[in-house]
């Protein structure tokens, strides 16, 4: 908040000062380039942090230039209705936005869905304005009367303008809410079952850059006094993307220099060098591009940090996890009624799951309790993995019904299931490799609270179970490290950390403690007998440490071939026949 | 260094200093392994085994130090010549082609094809489903089976060093058994030399003539897995 509130002011005092050496014909390009710069700024947010990549901000830049044209054109004049109509030109994009948002972002698109989207919607903007005729004076424009401001004047109110959205954007994604954003993009199957509402979250912003982006176009579009359907099409929805590229997406400084810089530039070498000017713009943009992948400002920063190192890091060594006030995890548990010692929390029936004429789980049923370990064991490619998915998941299985605390979870997508108490530690480590550890395990407690929009919040309340894990995995002294650089076992540990940030009634735990060393399989196995007694948690464990399972199961079910071939106490199906032959010898699928 | 008279080594790292962007994880790894040697580096979580490994592949940059890799400088070569020269690396990380069947996963390891089916009967020995499953896509295997697709690849290209990033995690013991016996046949039937780094240390000091402990990206201890009182020793570095 700080840096970005003294960036502002040293934004204002360069914009404020700068027609002092800047001539009116200068002055006129980046007026220009500053209403794109707001567009771009746009497409940073949404796939620089976000992830979602887009070439549709230039159709809502396009809904700005025209619903102002068309109603100073004919409908309406002076100040106030200019500022109506401007309003109105932000709710019509939202609303637009919104739409796109809800086509693009349901549960199990592809992140390609987004992009064919968007890449849509400038194709069909400009047909829209191209077979409008007189009305929106199709390829020729439409000229409209406007406000008489002067160059410098316009100067200043483009500017003021981009450096409100810059200050509004930056505070955005330095608050708990931009976390959310980066976490989106750094893994957002994981984020699902963090018990997040991503798609929610995706929609809202989309809308939101949706109106920002309408609001560049119609002041744009009262600085040029005439509309054209350039404004809103597909080329330059590309030039948008490419510009934040360029100045480097991820960093709101970068898409601003991008767009300003290659804006000016091309504005200069086109009135000297007519034609070779291109040239020189598409040289430069493969330069970059191979040399810097990274964008112009990453490159630059990289560089400055090398040389002075420290005040960002000291600063975040302050930070801490304290643990979370007592009785909020005792707060669902009274929530969820019919949970009496002795009824099972999760209950499977007759559950299969098919992929294609594979059959990976066949009738499978089973009921875990407060309080139980229950090991699944199983040669590889019995269908442990899957068996968690569908619990975690309710869309995945084939037939049959979970219940999970007496509740059927059919159809619900995993941030429901989470809501029901149901958490997955995947078997691959999956945490957010560019954000922090302690960042990470913030988004992990995200969904228990309202996210702030402005606020980021410096310290972490973790229950004491995911504290615990915390501290015995010493994960306490890498806090500000990036999780990416952790080690495998490390990164383990994390995501089982944030799963129990997520204060779970049944966790569901696929290889746990692979990569481990004895040492820290023993203090896991801690954690979770602990977890089992103290706070009664239902944990299914897949483990193929046979000595593991023993010092921490109560229960053991053998799963092969997609089928329970044992469920019982530990002591009898750990010496069964069963068991030998997977673990011996043998037992593979064919 | 130790080169063998007769004999190069089959790999020779000497005060390899290397890491990510931002932060130093080797400090000056040096070790040798010989030809037909199965060599374990063992060491706790964070200790810098897999960046090692990466390093020595040309996947990450090095800062500092010499990698021979048979006999050839491969300092700063691109992973794909240093591969060329027969070498194998299995990542911890699944990396196999998930939208592309067993079988292709499998083809794309050779430059020749020729030779593949009889490759694939030999791999499949080892690990029968990879050749009744050969028309799987591969992301469909369960997470186990993968990891032997993964190891199946890297046999199939026959080659003189394999490095394996934790080989035994999440298989069942029967195919851990059962790998232990494939590597050590490797080794005694073509002379393949490997590098293990393993957190099972029963697994790795079963298999492995000698052993390496890393610890905070040195080399803290290396010796002869048969000698007396090795277990306690390792132990003790890893609970350290």
């Amino acid at each position: 908040m700080v840096s970005s509130a003294r960036r502002f002011v040293l934004g204002a005092a360069l914009l404020a000062a700068s027609p002092l050496v800047l001539g009116e014909y200068a002055q006129q390009i980046l007026s220009q380039a500053f209403f794109f710069a707001i567009a771009a700024i746009t497409v940073d947010l949404l796939w620089g942090y976000t992830g979602i990549l887009t070439f549709g901000q230039s159709a809502f830049f396009g809904v700005g230039v025209y619903t102002v044209a068309l109603a100073l054109a004919y409908y309406v004049e002076g100040a106030l209705g200019t500022a109506a109509v401007m309003l109105g030109a932000m709710v019509a994009a939202a609303l637009i936005g919104a739409a796109v948002g809800w086509l693009s972002f349901f549960d199990r698109a592809s992140p390609i869905y987004v992009a064919i989207v968007t890449l849509a919607l400038p194709v069909v903007f400009t047909q829209v304005i191209l077979s409008g005729g007189a009305y929106t004076g199709s390829s020729s424009g439409l000229p409209i009367p406007v406000p008489a401001f002067s160059i410098m004047q316009w100067y200043w109110i483009s500017g003021g303008l981009l450096l409100l959205v810059a200050l509004v954007s930056s505070v955005l994604v330095s608050s708990d809410t931009g976390r959310l954003l980066v976490a989106i993009r750094e893994n957002e199957e994981r984020c699902r079952y963090l018990g997040l509402r991503t798609s929610r979250l995706k929609i809202r912003l989309m809308a939101a850059c949706s109106a920002v982006a309408a609001l560049a176009g119609s002041g744009y579009v009262l600085f040029a006094s005439v509309a054209a359907h350039s404004y809103g099409d597909f080329v330059f929805g590309t030039e948008l993307v490419v510009w934040t590229a360029l100045g480097g997406r991820g960093t709101l400084v970068g898409p601003i220099l991008g767009t300003v810089g290659v804006n000016y530039v091309s504005a200069v070498l086109g009135g000297n060098l007519p034609f070779v000017w291109l040239l020189f713009v598409g040289f430069a943009f493969v330069l970059i591009v191979v040399y810097l992948p990274q964008g112009l400002v990453p490159a630059i920063a990289g560089a400055l940090s090398r040389v002075s190192v420290g005040s960002a890091r000291a600063r975040a060594t302050t930070l801490q996890v304290r643990p979370a006030a007592a009785g909020s995890g005792a707060r669902r548990r009274n929530a969820t009624p019919g949970e009496e010692q002795g009824t099972p929390v999760l209950e499977l029936r007759k559950v299969s799951k098919r992929y294609g004429s594979l059959q990976v789980l066949d009738g499978v049923s089973l009921q875990a309790r407060r309080g139980e370990v229950v090991g699944i064991v199983g040669p590889n490619g019995a269908g442990k993995t899957t068996l968690l998915r569908c619990i975690a998941d309710g869309r995945e299985r084939s037939s049959g019904d979970i219940l999970v605390n007496g509740r059927p979870i059919a159809g619900l997508p995993p941030q429901e299931c989470v809501a029901l108490g149901v958490s997955r530690k995947f078997q691959t480590p999956n945490v957010f490799d560019a954000l922090s550890v302690l960042d990470c395990l913030r988004v992990a407690r995200a969904y228990r609270a309202s996210t702030s929009l402005w606020r980021r919040s410096h310290t972490v309340e973790l229950p004491e179970p995911a504290l615990h894990a915390v501290q015995v995995s010493g994960l306490l002294s890498l806090l500000d490290e990036p999780a990416g650089h952790l080690s495998h076992g490390a990164k383990q540990a994390l995501e089982l950390a944030m799963v129990l940030a997520l204060e779970p009634t049944v966790l569901l735990l696929d290889e746990p403690t692979a990569g481990l060393t004895r040492e820290e399989r023993a203090a896991i196995g801690g954690v979770l007998t602990e977890l089992a007694q103290s706070h009664r948690l239902s944990i299914l464990l897949i483990e193929h440490d046979l000595d593991f399972v023993r010092e921490i199961s109560t229960r053991l079910v053998v799963l092969h071939m997609g089928k329970v071939l044992a469920d019982g106490p530990l002591a009898e199906v750990a010496e069964s026949e069963v068991i030998r032959t997977i673990y011996v010898g043998g037992a593979t699928r064919p | 260094m130790i080169a063998d008279d007769v004999e190069r080594a089959a790999l020779a790292v000497e005060g390899l200093e290397g890491g990510y962007a931002d932060s130093a994880v080797l400090h000056g790894v040096t070790l040798d392994v010989r030809p037909a040697e199965i060599f374990a580096i063992l060491g706790k979580n964070g200790m810098g085994k897999t960046t090692l490994l990466k390093t020595m592949m040309g996947l990450l940059p090095a800062r500092r130090g010499r990698v021979e890799v048979l006999g050839a400088d491969v300092s700063g070569w691109a992973p794909y010549r240093i591969t060329r020269l027969g070498v194998s690396y299995v990542p911890q990380e699944k990396s196999i082609f998930q939208d592309l069947s067993v079988e292709e996963n499998l083809r794309l390891a050779l430059r020749e094809l020729s030779e593949f089916t009889d490759r694939l009967e030999a791999v499949a020995r080892s690990f029968p489903i990879l050749k009744a499953r050969r028309g799987q896509r591969a992301g469909t295997l369960s997470g186990g089976e993968q990891k032997m697709l993964l190891i199946g690849r890297a046999l199939l290209t026959r080659p003189r060093l394999v490095l394996v990033d934790e080989i035994s995690e999440g298989l069942q013991p029967a195919v851990v058994t059962r790998l232990q016996e494939v590597l050590t046949d490797e080794r005694r039937a073509r002379g393949l030399a490997i590098v293990l780094v393993e957190q099972n240390v029963d697994f790795a000091l079963a298999l492995a003539d000698r052993y390496a402990v890393l610890k905070v990206g040195t080399v803290v201890e290396t010796g002869r897995t048969a000698d007396a009182g090795v277990r306690e020793r390792v132990e003790r570095h890893l609970a350290l």
